[in-house]
């Protein structure tokens, strides 16, 4: 050893630990964020979720989050190591070294050091995701849409990730040697990182300004759209959830700090309180963390949950086992062909029911969209002819449903969902009529709105209009609706299934449409601007996907083909294949940010264990017991973990339920159950946290040799 | 070889300042063990890290070896705190992962002299101090004494002008003092060093050759031993730290 080179690789391997601990963190972070990119940007996924739809902005919500976390996680345990590092530099620089000698030799270790981890979670994030993909096919659900892709242009992630440790390593790295108080290691002294005396008021003023928040951050962009007529970008509308986040760190600023119960048994808790004061921000900080990532982790974990539960409430509440509709210009199988085909499968058909519909034009208003420097502004135009809606004469309500219904003339009923709500899909309130082939229209009024799951979104006219108004039109603007029910005898699921090919394989290219898809409006888009954006051409142009017959087992088939039979068995059977990548890819982000938490909080509680072992040592001498040094060191870990998870797990709940609220003014019997049923995900949340709290008391345990 | 005029020096705490040192003098000459007693707070430590180079004065000047140190850059500073000062501190600073001999040799090391010679200064250094048989443990593996002798040699290794010591017996036992205050007296017998020790014990100070006693930021009284037998020196010293107490 004849060199300060050689004095700081001596001292590197004896330090092993504590390179170990911020190589691990760099590389758990990178690996984090490699592994999640990889998944949101393969295109596997982006071809499943929409452009601009909510599960694709949850996914990149809950991305940027989690890049926020990483970060801030990285920057903690840099903190971490070059505060252990601080005594030596102190010893160099009193014993004569200059900062630009230890300088020389930190920064270029950091700076390898950043890089072979953050190098090494690139690399293996990849691997890691298409494991768990792959390891979901196997024991979960597999489907052909559920190949794996990846694009990897998704490693500018990782690799601006890396690029951001390497330069906050060195940027504090080169702080502390420059900062390093040659006195303060010669003194002994500790910096002490007190919560500076905290007002018992930020305990509710968090949690107000935490859902101020939340109802800001959610409701301007609603409030933009709906009273300015616009759609304001997201760099503006954004920044209305930072109060949430000021109000959690003050929340958690006061639970650290002042703690929220009674101050009677004050004296239990002095140590354990009092540590938490000194490692305050710190603390703080890594809770923050872990709330935000807890709080992802449940927000992608309750969307199973809440999808699967109103999915098969609903499935469970239609009013008739098989529905299917069909363009009067197809050649679909008719009632005979159907019955017959049931039979084979020794099905056997109860009811059925048909009722002829027709496409007619109808009255309302369209955004019309200009594009300016702040984003997209919208006006409302009335039309007369601004779209179509699909009409039954009443007889053929009545014969669908078994009703009695009697609409007057003149009058148009819109059909409801069974809870009597527009669900704020579709106008009820027409005034006029047209049929597109003759060109004739009629006023109508609006009578008592009707309720229905399977007919939602249509209208009901009196017979005699429904004739007259349907008079000359052709083919392509009819339809028949058929229900029917079966007993519970044969093989229904294989009879659903058989059914279903049959329709798809006599239906016509000209009826691969998309659910939206309205030939009123697509006459309207092509006389102002060319083309129909829901056009196949259209479609396919814009990199999206178009309604593919090959491809009726996949989920943008199932959920958006316009003539996509309802049959129960089918549906409820299908339901997870269907909408495996959609499951998986939230089950993937739930687990990915639990992990995270998880490996957060058990470094936390070791860093605690590590940086108050002196305390503990001088307790010991003090006489205090093992039991009340278990006590005390136990009581900090559970708050490192218990205060993230209550607040993690109850703001995403609270914030979920008031999404769920928002969409259409209430709560309805789905809702509600999937929010029930997402109680029972926080309690497997609650058990591993549980689980991984253990651990770490374990851990903490044997480094304070209690 | 040390002088220190008209030394100022305060601390600004909030809107409170406080006179730490208020116009110390004094001198140190080669080959002297030179001690500073005080009541806590009366600026000992402050002087010591003055002199040290580790906080600048308000005013007054520092000269060592003639040169004015309030003048140094930083890293002229840093050259004066390895070549030319020697340190030991009250709780050693040692650093864990380096082996006795290697914790003497840093600061040959840090000055990029390391060569033979410095190795055998520092088996030179182990065997004057009586840790020869322990050169190669880490200090986990030591005692108190033990760490503070290899603390002094470390301070000797590169022949500095002066070693300042900063209570290097407050955290040891009698025995182990007596064993440190011995190794201060072989330094200066065998190597001729200079010593200037801050100490709260006035066994320790009584084995110097003059005593500096501050109060308030102020040289109080400075009693010199001369030919006088270590233990009426210590008694002198203890009459007038009484005598001041009863002020």
């Amino acid at each position: 050893m004849n060199s300060f080179t050689s004095v700081w690789a001596r001292l590197r391997s004896r330090g092993r630990s504590r390179y170990a601990l911020l190589a691990g963190c760099c590389f758990f972070s990178t690996l984090l964020i490699t592994a999640y990119a990889f998944m949101m940007r393969a295109p596997t996924i982006l071809e499943v979720l929409p452009e601009g739809g909510d599960s694709r902005k949850q996914m990149d919500m809950i991305f940027v989050l989690a890049v926020l976390g990483c970060g801030v996680f990285t920057a903690y345990a840099a903190g971490l190591f070059l505060r252990q590092r601080s005594r030596e530099t102190g010893v160099f620089l009193a014993l004569g070294a200059s900062r630009a000698q230890v300088q020389s030799l930190l920064l270029p270790e950091l700076c390898m050091l950043g890089l072979a981890s953050c190098g090494a979670g690139a690399v293996l994030g990849a691997p890691l995701a298409f494991g768990l993909w792959q390891l979901f096919r196997v024991f979960v659900v597999d489907s052909s849409e559920m190949l794996l892709r990846f694009d990897f242009k998704s490693l500018v992630w990782p690799l601006a990730f890396a690029l951001y440790t390497v330069l906050m390593l060195l940027w504090l790295g080169r702080r502390s040697v420059r900062k390093a108080s040659i006195m303060e290691v010669v003194r002994q002294s500790h910096t002490a990182e007190p919560v500076r005396a905290v007002p018992r008021r930020y305990g509710w003023q968090g949690i107000l300004l935490t859902v101020a928040g939340c109802l800001c951050g959610y409701l301007v962009p609603t409030i933009c759209v709906r009273w300015l007529h616009w759609y304001a970008p997201s760099f503006f509308t954004a920044p209305f959830y930072l109060p949430a986040l000021a109000g959690l760190y003050m929340m958690l600023l006061h639970t650290v700090a002042n703690g929220w119960g009674r101050k009677t048994l004050w004296h239990r808790d002095i140590l354990s309180v009092s540590m938490m004061r000194f490692e305050g921000r710190q603390t703080v900080r890594n809770m923050l963390v872990m709330t935000v990532l807890i709080g992802g982790a449940c927000f992608a974990g309750f969307y199973a949950p809440m999808l699967g539960t109103g999915s098969m409430m609903s499935y469970d509440a239609r009013p008739v086992d098989f529905a299917f509709h069909y363009r009067a210009d197809q050649d679909m199988p008719q009632k005979d062909e159907v019955l017959a085909l049931a039979g084979e499968y020794g099905v056997e058909v109860t009811r059925w029911a048909e009722a002829p519909m027709a496409r007619l034009g109808v009255d309302g208003e369209h955004q019309v969209e200009t594009e300016g420097p702040l984003g997209t502004t919208w006006e409302a135009v009335y039309s007369e002819l601004d779209s179509s809606a699909l009409f039954l004469p009443e007889s053929g309500w009545n014969a669908l449903t078994g009703e009695s219904v009697d609409i007057a003339p003149g009058q148009a009923a819109a059909v409801l969902d069974a809870s009597g709500s527009s669900q704020g899909r579709f106008d009820p309130s027409i005034g006029l009529v047209t049929n597109t082939a003759t060109g004739e229209s009629r006023p109508v009024s609006a009578a008592a709105p009707l309720r229905h799951d399977m007919l939602f979104g249509y209208f009901v006219l009196d017979d005699g209009d429904w004739a007259a108004m349907t008079a000359g039109l052709p083919g392509a603007w009819r339809e028949e609706m058929v229900f029917f029910d079966v007993a519970e005898s044969g093989d229904e699921y294989a009879f659903a299934k058989a059914l279903f090919n049959e329709i798809v394989d006599r239906s016509g290219p000209e009826v691969a449409l998309h659910s939206s898809w309205d030939p009123v409006v697509r006459q309207r888009c092509i006389e102002e601007e060319g083309s129909y954006f829901l056009d196949r051409e259209s479609l396919l142009a814009n990199g999206e996907t178009a309604i593919d017959y090959s491809l009726r087992d996949s989920s943008e088939f199932r959920l958006f083909w316009q003539y996509m039979p309802q049959f129960r068995v089918l549906d409820k059977v299908d339901f997870v294949r269907t909408l495996a990548v959609f499951l998986i890819l939230f089950i993937f982000i739930c687990i990915v940010c639990f992990a995270a938490a998880a490996v957060i909080g058990f470094v936390r509680s070791l860093t605690i264990a590590l940086e108050n072992r002196r305390v503990y040592e001088d307790l010991r001498h003090l006489g205090a017991s093992r039991g009340w040094m278990r006590r005390s060191a136990r009581s900090q870990v559970r708050r490192v973990f218990t205060v993230p998870a209550a607040a993690g797990i109850g703001l995403i709940y609270i914030f979920y339920g008031m999404i769920m609220f928002f969409n259409d003014g209430r709560l309805s019997a789905g809702e509600l159950a999937g929010l029930g049923s997402c109680l029972l995900l926080i309690a497997v949340v609650a058990a591993a946290l549980w689980g991984v709290y253990r651990l770490a008391v374990r851990g903490v345990f044997r480094v304070l040799e209690l | 070889m040390l002088t220190v005029k008209n030394l100022y020096k305060s601390y600004q705490v909030g809107k409170n300042r406080f006179d730490v040192l208020c116009g110390v003098d004094l001198a140190v000459r080669k080959g002297e063990f030179v001690a500073v007693m005080g009541p806590s707070g009366s600026g000992k430590t402050t002087l010591l890290n003055c002199i040290s180079c580790y906080t600048p004065a308000d005013s007054g000047s520092i000269l060592l070896d003639g040169v004015e140190l309030a003048r140094l850059k930083e890293d002229e500073l840093a050259e004066v705190r390895n070549r030319k000062l020697g340190f030991v501190f009250q709780d050693f600073l040692l650093l864990d992962g380096l082996s006795v001999r290697e914790n003497i040799l840093l600061p040959a090391i840090l000055s990029g002299n390391i060569n033979s010679t410095a190795e055998a200064r520092a088996d030179q250094l182990c065997d004057v101090f009586g840790i020869s048989a322990i050169r190669d443990k880490y200090p986990a593996e030591i005692s108190g004494g033990e760490k503070q002798r290899t603390a002094v040699a470390r301070a000797l290794i590169n022949h500095p002008l002066l070693v300042l010591a900063d209570e290097p017996t407050g955290n040891l036992d009698s025995k182990s003092a007596r064993a440190v205050i011995g190794t201060f007296e072989q330094a200066r017998q065998a190597l001729g060093a200079t010593i200037f020790m801050v100490t709260h014990d006035s066994y320790a100070a009584s084995h110097c050759d003059r005593v500096v006693i501050l109060q308030d930021g102020r040289v109080r009284r400075t009693l010199e031993k001369g030919g006088m037998e270590r233990g009426a020196f210590q008694d002198a010293l203890l009459d007038v730290i009484r005598e001041m107490g009863k002020e």
